[in-house]
């Protein structure tokens, strides 16, 4: 087992991660600090069963991850955001040609189911391998790939209806969602 | 609009590669990621851990 000393100053370097990660999750900042805590705590209690030389932070974002899904099922709820971070949005004006706003990313990104924005989070901007993202969100690689391919998808489908931005996978099927949802 | 055809996107099976630095999508993540990275630790963690930490050498002690 780790150091009681060395294993608190690894559990503090990472909680910019999980408070990151758990925002992502739920969309919300307070619920992503309670889950933040609720991590440190199982982590502690279960910091015997850490292999030292392992990845912590992947190991701390399981721990984190359950805690989500535990929490949702308590609340029977889906992931949605209580605090009107999804409505508060809406003033969307996106920029110039070509550029896309990080708000209309983030209302995008908000709209997806949870595991797939989980696994597009975790490959995409996290930085783990697919190994890794699997071994996180206790499924097989492939799933993880196919997550993160209908996640993009999504994205480019969403964003390119969206409007303004040039973006997306190609402009037929851009055209086709417009004129669909028009 | 038309001319845009031709521009080619990778397909799915290669996820990875169109959230690479080039893609406006893997971009986007981790702009979006980095927002969310806050360095500094709240007090509440670091109260928290101290609390773990000195439980567990109470109990060690006892």
């Amino acid at each position: 087992m780790a150091q009681p000393e060395s294993f608190k100053k690894d559990l503090l370097a990472a909680i910019p991660s999980l408070r990151a990660f758990g925002v992502s999750l739920t969309q919300n900042a307070d619920r992503a600090d309670d889950l933040v805590q609720e991590t440190l705590v199982k982590a502690w209690d279960k910091q015997d069963s850490f292999e030292p030389g392992t990845n912590l932070k992947a190991w701390l974002f399981t721990i984190l991850r359950n805690e989500f899904y535990s929490q949702m099922r308590k609340r029977g709820r889906e992931v949605q955001d209580s605090d009107g971070v999804m409505t508060q949005k809406m003033a969307v004006h996106p920029g110039q040609l070509g550029v896309l706003d990080l708000a209309d990313f983030k209302d995008a990104l908000a709209t997806l189911p949870p595991d797939q924005r989980e696994a597009i989070i975790l490959i995409g901007a996290s930085g783990f391998s697919y190994e890794e993202a699997a071994a996180i969100c206790e499924c097989a690689v492939g799933t993880i790939k196919s997550r993160v391919s209908r996640a993009r998808t999504r994205l480019q489908q969403i964003l390119a209806v969206s409007g303004e931005a040039d973006f997306g996978p190609d402009a037929i099927s851009a055209q086709v969602i417009a004129s669909n949802a028009a | 609009m038309s001319e845009k055809v031709s521009e080619k996107k990778p397909k799915g099976g290669q996820a990875a590669a169109a959230l690479g630095p080039n893609a406006e999508i893997g971009r986007k993540l981790k702009q979006y990621y980095e927002s969310l990275i806050v360095d500094e630790v709240p007090d509440r963690f670091a109260q928290l851990l101290s609390q773990l930490e000195s439980v567990e050498t109470k109990l060690e002690k006892d």
